[in-house]
Order: C-alpha cells, then sequence, then structure tokens
C-alpha cells in the first residue's frame, strides 16, 4: 500500500471527533436550514424519538391546514420548491413538471363561493400508492410519512396511478444540481415526503413553516399535541373522505 | 380424412427473409425508440404527469390481453375436446407466447429505470397486482412451453389434456390480472369497477382470435399451403360471438356508470363530449371495430377470405382503440377532489388534460408488435407448428 | 450444422485443437508474472482532498471492499426505518452526502469536480474498474455550502491509519485485493 502512515495526527483527530460529535446534529440540521427562511424552529413532541431507534407508529405525524385564514398559499409552494430543489428542470412541459404541493382554486358555482387551499400528498393511513407498488418502493413508514424509495423505485408510474389526489410526479429528465437533502433524478416517482428529513430533526415541513400559523403540524397520536387539540375543537375534514382511506392531512373550512 | 402433416416452413425462400426482415426492422425501430426515450428522459414523448400511460402502453396491454386470446383455440381443442380445432393448437400456443412476449417488451423498455429489472424480479411486494402479474406473465410462458411440448413430442402426447387444462386456467387468471390492473383503482371514475377484469377476459377472447386468424391466413397464403373453407368458417363465425359478447360488455360497463351518479360523467365524456375520445369510441370502436365486423362476418361477405380478414383488421383496430379510450381517455378525464366544485390549479386540476401520442411512443409500441411477429415467423420455419396442408379433407373430420 | 462439422475436421486434422486450450494456458502463467512493484501506474488515481485530519468510517482497504454493502445497509435503515444516528450519538456511517462532503474534489480553479469529471472521487475508481454507479442520478455529486463538516464517526477501534491528503495511484494489486475473500464474512 502506498499510503502514509502518520500517528500523531490520529490523536488529534479523535478529541477532534469527540467534541464535534455533539455539534454534529445541529451543524447537519443548520446546513439543511440554509436555504430555507430563518427561525429555524424546533419541533418538540411528547413522544420524540431519538435519531437512533426507527420510527415507530407510537407517533402519526399530521397537519391541519386552516383554509379559512388569509395566507399566500404559493408561498407554501416556492417554500416547498426551494427546500427540495424543485422546479429546475429544462425540457420538460408544465404538465411533466414535479410539483410536491399545489394551489387548488375551488369555486362553488351554485353559491358564487370560492377559496384557495393547498394540496399535497395526504399520507394517507391506508395508501393505495402503497399498495400498488410491485417493488415497494413506494412506502410507508410506521410514524405515517408516505414516501418514495427512489433506490427501489423502477419508474412503472403505477402508484401515480392509484393516486386519488394526484399528489405523484415523475422525473422526465436527467437532472443536476439537486439539493443534499432531496436525492432526485430520472426515471423516478416522487412526491411530498412531509419534509421528512426536517421532521425527524425535530424542524418544522417547509411548507408549514412559512405558513404563518395557517398550516399546523404535529403528532395525530398525542391528544396533548396541537394538532390533536385543534382537531378536538374544531373538527376537520379530510379531502375525497368517502374513499375511507383516512388521510394525515385535514383541513378546516372546505 | 386425410392424415394430418405438420411440417416446418421452408425459411430460405426470398418471401421469407422479407418477412423476417421487416419484422426485424419493425422491432429494431422500437429498441432504438425505447433507447431514445430512456436515454433522454420521458420529456420526449407525450406523456406527462397528468397522463401517466400512453400510446406504448395501449399496445402493450393490447397484445398481452391478445396473447391469452390466442391461446384459446387451443384450449377448446384441449379443455373442450373439440378436435376438429387441434391441428390449430399448436400455432395458437407459439402465438400467445410471441404476443406475450412482444407486450411485455414494450412495457418493460417503457420503465422509468429499465436498467433496475433485476430490483423488480427480486424485490415484491404482495399486496400489488403488478407482481403477481410477473408471475402470472412468466408462468404463462413457461406452461405454454409446457403444453406446446406435450403436443408436439409424441411420447408425452397423453399429457396435453392436463397441460392444456392448466394453460386454459392460468390465461383466465392472467387476463383476469391485467384487467384488474385498472379495476383496482378506486382513485379514477373510470377504473373503480370490478366489470373490468371479467370485460379484459372477453375482450382477449375477441382480439387474440382476430389476431389468430389473420397470422393463419397470412401464413398459409404465403407459403401456398392449403387452407380449406371447413376450418375457416367454424373460426370465423366464432370470431362473430366474441365481438358480439365484448359487445356486450361495453353496454353492460357504459350503463352502470350512466346510473351511478358518481360515475356519470365519465361515461357521458367518453359517449358525447370527449372529443377525440368519442370519436374513437363510436367511429373506431364500435362502427368499425363492432357493427362492420360482424356484418362482414355474418353477411352475404362471410365466405371472402379477404373480407374475414378485413373484419380481423378492423377488430384489432376496434381493439386498440377500445383500449386507447379505456386507457387515455381514463386519465385525461379529471379526478374530483372536490365533487360539485369548479376547481382550477397549476397542476390541472379540473380540466381535460391534453395528450397527444409522440413518435417515440408510438415506434415503442409497433416495436412490440414487430417481435411478437418476429418471433412467430422464426418459430414456424423452425419447428412443427403449421400442419402441411388444412384443406378441407384433412380438417374435415366428416369428409369422405 | 455444416459449419461446426467442418470447423471440427480441420482443426482436427491439422493438430489445432488444442490451440486455444494453449493459448489460455499460457496466458494464465504470464498473469502471474504481473508486476510486483509498489507502484505500477496501471490502477486508478485517486485524490485525497485537504480535509483537516478527519477520519472515514472504516479503514481504507475496509471501506474499498465494503462500500456497496454499507450503502445498501445504511441506505435502508436512513431511508425506510428512519434511523440516523448511531448509538453513541454520531451521525450513522453513511449518510451520501457526508461521504461527498469529506471526498469531494477540487481542481485546479478550486471548484469542486462533477459527476461527469474523471477525478471526482467515486468515478476515478469506478471508471478504471468499468462499474457503472447510479447514485448520482439522484444524490447531489458535490458538497451544498462550504462543504467543510466535521468528522464523521469514533468508530471504538480506529487503529487504522489516517490518509493524508494527495493524489494516490492505487495499484492492481489492490485492486484485486478489492474482490471478497471466499469464505469471509463480509457482507
Amino acid at each position: 500500500m502506498t499510503i502514509n502512515i502518520e500517528n500523531e495526527k490520529l490523536q488529534e483527530d479523535t478529541q477532534q471527533v469527540e467534541s464535534s460529535r455533539r455539534n454534529f446534529i445541529f451543524g447537519s440540521v443548520a446546513a439543511a436550514g440554509l436555504t430555507v427562511a430563518p427561525g429555524v424552529m424546533l419541533y418538540q413532541t411528547a413522544n420524540a424519538r431519538s435519531l437512533s431507534e426507527k420510527a415507530t407508529s407510537k407517533v402519526r405525524w399530521g397537519m391541519l391546514v386552516d383554509t379559512t385564514k388569509k395566507v399566500d398559499w404559493n408561498k407554501c409552494v416556492d417554500a416547498c420548491n426551494k427546500e427540495h430543489g424543485l422546479d429546475n428542470e429544462q425540457h420538460s412541459r408544465d404538465d411533466q413538471k414535479t410539483q410536491y404541493i399545489r394551489v387548488v382554486d375551488v369555486k362553488n358555482k351554485g353559491t358564487g363561493y370560492s377559496m384557495s387551499l393547498p394540496v399535497m400528498c395526504q399520507h394517507c393511513e391506508h395508501p393505495p400508492c402503497v399498495d400498488v407498488c410491485p417493488t415497494g418502493a413506494s412506502m410507508k413508514r410506521p410514524d405515517g410519512i408516505v414516501l418514495v424509495d427512489r433506490h427501489t423505485c423502477i419508474g412503472c408510474r403505477y402508484c401515480m396511478m392509484a393516486c386519488p389526489y394526484k399528489a405523484r410526479s415523475f422525473v422526465h429528465e436527467t437532472l443536476t444540481d439537486q439539493t443534499e437533502n432531496t436525492p432526485r433524478g430520472k426515471g423516478c416517482v416522487e412526491s411530498c415526503n412531509m419534509c421528512v428529513n426536517r421532521v425527524d430533526n425535530g424542524q418544522l415541513p417547509a411548507c408549514v413553516e412559512v405558513s404563518d400559523g395557517a398550516i399546523v403540524f404535529g403528532d395525530l397520536n398525542d391528544p396533548q399535541s396541537d394538532v390533536s387539540k385543534l382537531l378536538a375543537k374544531h373538527g376537520g375534514k379530510q379531502i375525497r373522505a368517502d374513499l375511507k382511506l383516512n388521510p394525515g392531512v385535514h383541513y378546516q373550512g372546505i | 380424412m386425410k392424415k394430418l402433416h405438420f411440417l416446418e416452413v421452408e425459411g430460405n425462400t426470398k418471401g421469407f427473409y422479407t418477412f423476417l426482415g421487416l419484422f426485424g426492422l419493425i422491432s429494431l425501430i422500437g429498441v432504438l425508440a425505447a433507447y431514445y426515450m430512456e436515454h433522454n428522459g420521458h420529456w420526449v414523448t407525450g406523456m406527462s404527469n397528468q397522463v401517466i400511460w400512453g400510446t406504448p402502453h395501449v399496445f402493450a396491454i393490447f397484445l398481452i390481453v391478445a396473447a391469452s386470446g390466442a391461446l384459446n383455440v387451443a384450449s377448446i381443442s384441449s379443455v373442450f375436446a373439440k378436435t376438429t380445432y387441434k391441428p390449430l393448437a399448436r400455432l395458437s400456443g407459439i402465438l400467445a407466447m410471441a404476443l406475450l412476449a412482444g407486450g411485455l417488451v414494450v412495457l418493460l423498455l417503457d420503465l422509468g429505470r429499465p436498467d433496475r429489472l433485476i430490483v423488480a424480479m427480486t424485490k415484491f411486494n404482495f399486496v400489488s397486482i403488478f407482481t403477481w402479474n410477473i408471475f402470472l406473465y412468466t408462468g404463462f410462458m413457461g406452461i405454454v412451453g409446457i403444453y406446446l411440448w406435450t403436443m408436439m413430442d409424441r411420447p408425452y402426447n397423453n399429457f396435453t389434456k392436463k397441460a392444456g387444462m392448466l394453460a386454459f386456467i392460468w390465461r383466465l387468471i392472467l387476463t383476469t390480472g391485467t384487467g384488474s390492473i385498472f379495476g383496482f383503482l378506486i382513485a379514477r371514475e373510470a377504473y373503480d369497477a370490478a366489470l373490468l377484469a371479467p370485460m379484459f377476459v372477453i375482450m382477449s377472447f375477441s382480439y387474440g382470435l382476430a389476431v389468430f386468424m389473420l397470422v393463419l391466413m397470412a401464413s398459409y397464403k404465403y407459403t401456398q399451403r392449403n387452407l380449406g373453407d371447413f376450418l375457416v368458417n367454424r373460426l370465423k363465425n366464432l370470431l362473430g360471438v366474441f365481438v358480439a359478447a365484448v359487445f356486450y360488455f361495453v353496454v353492460v360497463y357504459h350503463l352502470t356508470n350512466l346510473y351511478s351518479t358518481d360515475h356519470r360523467e365519465i361515461t357521458v365524456f367518453i359517449l358525447t363530449n370527449g372529443g377525440i375520445y368519442t370519436f374513437l369510441f363510436w367511429v373506431v370502436q364500435i362502427i368499425l371495430g363492432t357493427l362492420l365486423p360482424l356484418i362482414l362476418l355474418y353477411g352475404p361477405t362471410g365466405k371472402n377470405r379477404t373480407m374475414i380478414g378485413l373484419a380481423s383488421v378492423l377488430i384489432i383496430l376496434g381493439g386498440l382503440a377500445q383500449l386507447y379510450v379505456i386507457i387515455i381517455g381514463g386519465q385525461v378525464y379529471p379526478m374530483h377532489l372536490f365533487p360539485g366544485m369548479e376547481v382550477s390549479s397549476s397542476f390541472y386540476d379540473g380540466v381535460v388534460a391534453s395528450y397527444a401520442p409522440s413518435l417515440p411512443e408510438f415506434l415503442l409500441g409497433l416495436g412490440g408488435v414487430g417481435v411478437a411477429l418476429l418471433l412467430v415467423t422464426v418459430a414456424v420455419a423452425a419447428l412443427k407448428f403449421l400442419p402441411a396442408s388444412l384443406s378441407d379433407e384433412v380438417a374435415n373430420p366428416h369428409s369422405k | 450444422m455444416w459449419l461446426h462439422q467442418n470447423f471440427n475436421s480441420f482443426f482436427k486434422s491439422n493438430g489445432l485443437h488444442k490451440l486455444p486450450l494453449t493459448v489460455a494456458g499460457l496466458a494464465l502463467i504470464a498473469s502471474f508474472n504481473t508486476v510486483n512493484a509498489s507502484q505500477d501506474g496501471l490502477g486508478p488515481k485517486i485524490t485525497i482532498q485537504e480535509s483537516s485530519g478527519k477520519s472515514c468510517v472504516l479503514p481504507s482497504e475496509q471501506m474499498r471492499r465494503e462500500h456497496p454493502d454499507l450503502l445498501k445497509h445504511d441506505r435502508v435503515q436512513t431511508l425506510r426505518e428512519g434511523v440516523r444516528a448511531q448509538v453513541d450519538g454520531s451521525t450513522l456511517d453513511g449518510s451520501l452526502k457526508q461521504c461527498v462532503n469529506c471526498h469531494a474534489v477540487k481542481d485546479d480553479n478550486n471548484k469542486f469536480v462533477r459527476i461527469d469529471n474523471d477525478q471526482h472521487f467515486c468515478v476515478s475508481c469506478h471508471k478504471y474498474a468499468a462499474v457503472t454507479i447510479d447514485c448520482f442520478q439522484c444524490h447531489r455529486d458535490i458538497p451544498e455550502g462550504s462543504g467543510d463538516f466535521h468528522a464523521l464517526s469514533s468508530h471504538k477501534d480506529a487503529s487504522y491509519t489516517n490518509v493524508v491528503p494527495g493524489t494516490y495511484s492505487i495499484t492492481v494489486k489492490d485492486m484485486a485485493n478489492i474482490a471478497p475473500e471466499v469464505g469471509s464474512d463480509d457482507n
């Protein structure tokens, strides 16, 4: 072997490793938060898990979107795009570009009532996209987050056919300059993953953070969490609730 | 009745090489189109996040459905003991395998990541009908292969009936699985129907026999072998029955949708204001693909080979149109997240999506057809699939 | 059939049917005498960047042999199970962005070298070994931001050596050693 041996350096490094270990998690969080709005909030939950443990079903992550609040939902779309490095397609047509979250404008023709709301992956309890994936790439974590394991995705797009909310997108071209925390590439299907690496590190999803409180994120299994208390008080509706998928995303005012 | 004698097609002729070259070229172009799509990404196609499966899937599903239907003739002879069709059983089997191979080639080459085929072959999610289909399709190849072997290897002729029964049951499950790809989806108004699985089975009867008839008549014409009217007439009558059966299912499907307020709009869309999809439904599927062939097959032209061939072609075109309406029409129609409301968004909510087939997609789909025909062409020259003569003296058990 | 028969009779009559075997045998013997020197210049050239004395997850030889399994194992743990840290509080050995941040190579203009450049750390070996990797079709191939991260791990029995920055020529023998030994418990 032609690599030199330097023992003194080894000792120094071990010390450096010890001290920097503590800083590590926060360092990575800070680095990840570089591209998002300042004021990174650390979110605590009663059932917080250590990152060395697997995710369990003790927690069920969910959201309550208050559509009656006067919010420009496009801010959420922009925050999401920035967090995940979306909207960087060069060749794709508009209907081929990825959207994790979109603003839907709804109008009741009969009464004239109109409103807007953000629609993203609803993180169903019984996701049809997970049922139909032939390789198991489309998966639900025990804590309720539905995501695509892009290592196993073969790009058959069956999950896109199956999703009742049209939440999934397919990458139609070669991508470069992905963000560190969201690897994405040609030929795989992707969707909102509730900013899973932010959530794991105690942060809020990007869309929640810029929503000025219009979206409340938390543990649906914990009756003391903000989101559970709000749901208990005001109720909340799920989109296409008749399909009985029990999504984790609830809406107020629809 | 004269004795039945199977004989390989003579391969060393100009005509044979022409067919080989033609089908080979079509297959090659299909593979090149697939490479172009995979290398650049699907942005070069007409498919999008709204219309997820496009022209290649229309072709692929047609080929797969026709494959299981092409086996019908062999099944009738083995399972239902109609020995009249026995001479055709070998061609039926090999055609079924070839069509399935062609369909699968298209499906696999259209994947976003075809390089991950090994992953698809090793990681299985058994809740997914796609996973079951992988086993059904590969199993079909094996079972039909064994079935053919029992037919062609004299010491094993006694097992033909058992192999035939297994193949028959297997292909019914396979086609049910193919129909269930759509039938199991609750998300979209066009698909949320248990009827789709049996409808696909009946469609397979019709398309499979139409393809079989064309291949049969063409191969006997171009090898200048004798194909008597006895067999052709029985087959064309059967074909008419299947076409009518498909029509029955289409009527039931749309009528049921019209009754259910939940699904009424999709049927109204297809039947009246769906633009190209309405045209394809009424003109190509119903008039050209169902009514006209019935007239050609049962009317005064029923004895005319050319007209029978034309009817088969029309049935195939009608079948492609039917799948186009189901697969693509079913996708362009918007999902109703907010029933009764007018919706709009940057992700094409609330509007009928637009889709235009692109050349690479079409060439890939056609390439699958080329692969299937290439395989059959090579097969009939390599082994004894075709009887040397199917004249009435040979085929008709009651002939003097 | 015709071709096969003629081939056989031609070769046998001239005693040449033993030729392929002889050639193979000579080649095998020749291979035993491949360059034995410590530097043969025939292997890939990898660049270890200035990284202020950090240590990798495992010793180099072990890393070379086991990194595919590590990557595969870790991605299942992280992505599918949500485990992002070791029990001792350090990060999980193997988050790909950690590897990239450390092993990123800069070119003469002080810009990070991208995946299409032969100097990219992973490419330098993989191109030589002709093993295509598709990791960077999805993963970012260069660090985001400054890329200056703290050291990765505190492998308890770290008695391995540290690497001094520079460009190294890996010998053919080293490359051959990457193949797992028969009966080893690499997993």
